[in-house]
């Protein structure tokens, strides 16, 4: 479906307006400040990855389910369903749409448990507590979220696109395909469409080589002010990374992230 | 750290409250129109009377979302076009775990269209048609896969039981390509698409390059099988009809197939099919087959045996649609532009251009069925001497076409190995989830009946 992302569902409904997002996540941040509800988003980021790679997805698959879980929590507070559990049933549905073929529902509850022992054990003391009962009830939970738009439209393709026109050069390719994955730790794939997020991060992968390429940027028929909105987002990533040890703080962000409740008791 | 509650309760009370239920929106029971191995299809109506038109229903085969589901919503969420079967909405239904698709329902397919054609052929009545009723099918079949393929989807397994036609309403006479189920995107493919599904397309309408080992499937492909229920719309008859035992093989060489596709088209010279040399089966081909036994065959003698003119454009058109070279095969989009649909008749957005529909509704099939054919070796008797009447036969014909390779092996029913799957759709009679015993039960009930002074006609269709 890369002919036609202007009649896409992506496109029709799931570029959100900025304002609506804010009021979505009221309810969350009411409890975590806006850069902790961040970090715990780049969290689960990670553990999306970490588990795609363990599973060995390319990272088309990964970063489609990483845009599933970021939409869920877009129309949904934290506490409705565990992100923990959310995280893995992304995976799941992604590798199915994107035909990496279906994961074996053993090898994805054995993947979990072992990534979230071996690699998330500062985030996590306890086993991974889900099984595949658990991850088949929520993925329909989740489709239903999505509204069964299930195509996401990423950034690598136009990246592609745009470095070879630019007169392939690697180096810069490898570097803002880098940052093409770390925009999937801010809101950009909720906001604007996967071409300009692509110009958006190369233009940031030519100011860190030095590469002086204005005049083919300027050629680009692209609204400059949204370009320069997402590498706003992406260089706030950057910045709060200089600061940010996720191995101290990420348990006490678990910790104090809204959690879903059981039936009230009677 | 406490224990983690998966979901939250009020958010799940919530979400149960505002889902809506398949069976309180719709009134579908009794009303079932196909089965086969993509499920359960029921013509529905609305319960509150919102509106008249009927709607289909596919109860997906199975439990929960399977990948061959997932593609399905995936695709037709995002596909629009007159000529492609439309998703209305999804229903998942929580508590058996059952996904259901909404789509308008089509009244009439390809499939029946053409078997109601051989069949009049047969009894020397023939059937009154619009004159340019074939070149609008044909005219929209291209205009559908062209935004298929415009938007890198590929279908894979057209076929005439994909092809469905709207009956009375607003669609009267369009074509809507359907069963997308298989349909994947081809323009990054992420695996070889060989390895998903081992096989995909139904046999009569593979190309040969699949045939032959091709890995990747191509908007070509498509192309090949369009020429193929162009061919058997001039016709009446599969172009390529091809004894089969099993079907499901993971090995896509397929000699009979190969065989007839020779038999119709002629042995590829190399000069016309230069890349054939590469083709992963190539030296089993020139193992398997002498070309000096298809030095008198070709498209022209083939379709001039039906009596389509060689020098007619609808010929033309479909020499280029059936190009065994997959590089010179022409593209939707050429085949749009070609002469035939400049000249009179000029295909019509009706393909009935406004005349009566002279092929029967869909009837409904009663769970009875299913048991009856359960209940096979008890009533067996019984039956054969009940079913006298027309509709039984029909429904015979019915029986035997799902499984549309069991013809010809009307002399060896032991032979025959593992009855097709139709990918379907709503009208094919479906029995491939019978054991093989029943099944050939079954067709020894046939033929017994064939056997009770049926009319030859039977027979005709019986081996088609």
């Amino acid at each position: 479906m890369s002919g036609n992302f202007w009649q896409s569902s992506h496109h029709q409904q799931w570029l959100l307006d900025k304002q609506d997002l804010i009021r979505e996540r009221q309810h969350d941040l009411s409890i975590l400040a806006e850069d902790e509800y961040q970090k715990i988003f780049i969290f689960f980021a990670s553990v999306i990855q970490t588990l795609g790679e363990q599973l060995k997805l390319r990272q088309q698959v990964i970063a489609t389910a990483t845009v599933y879980f970021k939409r869920f929590y877009a129309r949904n507070s934290l506490k409705t369903i565990d992100p923990l559990l959310l995280a893995p049933t992304c995976i799941f549905l992604a590798s199915k749409v994107e035909e990496f073929g279906v994961i074996s529902n053993s090898r994805l509850i054995t993947t979990c448990q072992n990534v979230i022992k071996n690699k998330f054990s500062y985030a996590y003391t306890q086993e991974f507590p889900y099984r595949t009962n658990h991850i088949l009830e929520c993925e329909f939970y989740l489709l239903e979220n999505l509204d069964c738009c299930l195509i996401v439209y990423q950034p690598y393709r136009p990246l592609l696109q745009l470095v070879q026109d630019l007169g392939h050069e690697e180096q810069l390719l490898t570097l803002a395909w880098r940052i093409v994955n770390d925009s999937l730790r801010t809101d950009v794939c909720l906001l604007y469409p996967p071409y300009q997020i692509a110009i958006g991060c190369l233009q940031i992968a030519c100011v860190i080589l030095q590469k002086d390429h204005k005049s083919w940027f300027a050629e680009l028929n692209v609204d400059i002010e949204k370009i320069q909105e997402i590498a706003r987002y992406i260089i706030n990533l950057f910045e709060l990374w200089k600061t940010y040890d996720e191995k101290k703080e990420i348990q006490g962000l678990l910790a104090k992230m809204p959690k879903p409740k059981a039936a009230p008791q009677r | 750290m406490t224990t983690a509650y998966m979901m939250d309760y009020e958010f799940k009370m919530k979400t149960q409250n505002e889902r809506i239920k398949v069976e309180d929106l719709f009134d579908y029971e009794g009303c079932k129109v196909g089965r086969g191995t993509y499920g359960h299809v029921y013509k529905g109506r609305r319960k509150d009377g919102s509106d008249k038109k009927d709607y289909a229903l596919k109860q997906i085969e199975g439990t929960g979302l399977s990948m061959s589901a997932c593609r399905e919503i995936a695709l037709l969420r995002e596909l629009k076009h007159p000529n492609v079967i439309n998703l209305i909405r999804v229903f998942l239904s929580h508590n058996d775990r059952k996904v259901w698709l909404l789509f308008d329902f089509a009244e009439h397919d390809l499939w029946h269209i053409i078997k109601f054609h051989r069949a009049a052929k047969a009894n020397k009545k023939p059937v009154l048609v619009p004159k340019g009723m074939v070149k609008s099918l044909l005219y929209q079949i291209l205009d559908g896969i062209h935004y298929l393929h415009s938007n890198w989807v590929l279908h894979r397994d057209l076929k005439p039981a994909n092809i469905l036609v709207m009956g009375e309403g607003p669609e009267r006479g369009r074509v809507k390509i359907a069963d997308m189920g298989f349909a994947r995107l081809f323009n990054a493919p992420l695996k070889p698409l060989a390895d998903l599904d081992p096989v995909v397309v139904t046999f009569w309408y593979r190309a040969p390059e699949l045939l032959l080992g091709a890995r990747h499937y191509t908007k070509a492909i498509d192309i090949w099988a369009i020429g193929c229920i162009f061919a058997e719309l001039l016709t009446s008859e599969p172009i390529f009809h091809c004894r089969q035992e099993d079907i499901k093989t993971s090995n896509p060489y397929h000699h009979d197939q190969l065989d007839r596709i020779f038999n119709v088209m002629g042995f590829p010279h190399e000069k016309d099919w230069e890349d054939i040399k590469k083709m992963p089966e190539h030296p089993t081909l020139l193992k398997d087959f002498k070309k000096n036994n298809y030095v008198n065959c070709s498209l022209v003698k083939y379709m001039d045996r039906h009596k389509i003119k060689p020098d007619s454009k609808a010929f033309h058109l479909l020499q280029k649609l059936l190009l065994m070279d997959p590089n010179k095969r022409i593209t939707s989009e050429q085949a749009m532009q070609d002469p035939y649909f400049q000249e009179e008749p000029l295909p019509t957005q009706d393909v009935f251009a406004g005349c009566p529909i002279p092929y029967p509704k869909r009837e409904f099939l009663t769970d009875d069925d299913q048991e009856e054919k359960n209940d096979n070796k008890r009533q067996n008797q019984q039956q054969q001497q009940t079913q006298n009447n027309q509709q039984s036969q029909q429904q015979n014909q019915q029986n035997n076409q799902g499984n549309q390779q069991s013809n010809q092996d009307n002399h060896n029913p032991a032979k025959r190995v593992r009855l097709s799957a139709p990918q379907g759709h709503p009208s094919q009679v479906n029995q491939q989830q019978m054991p093989i015993s029943q099944q050939q039960q079954e067709f020894h009930q046939q033929q017994m009946m064939y056997n009770n002074g049926q009319q030859q006609q039977q027979n005709f269709q019986q081996r088609f």
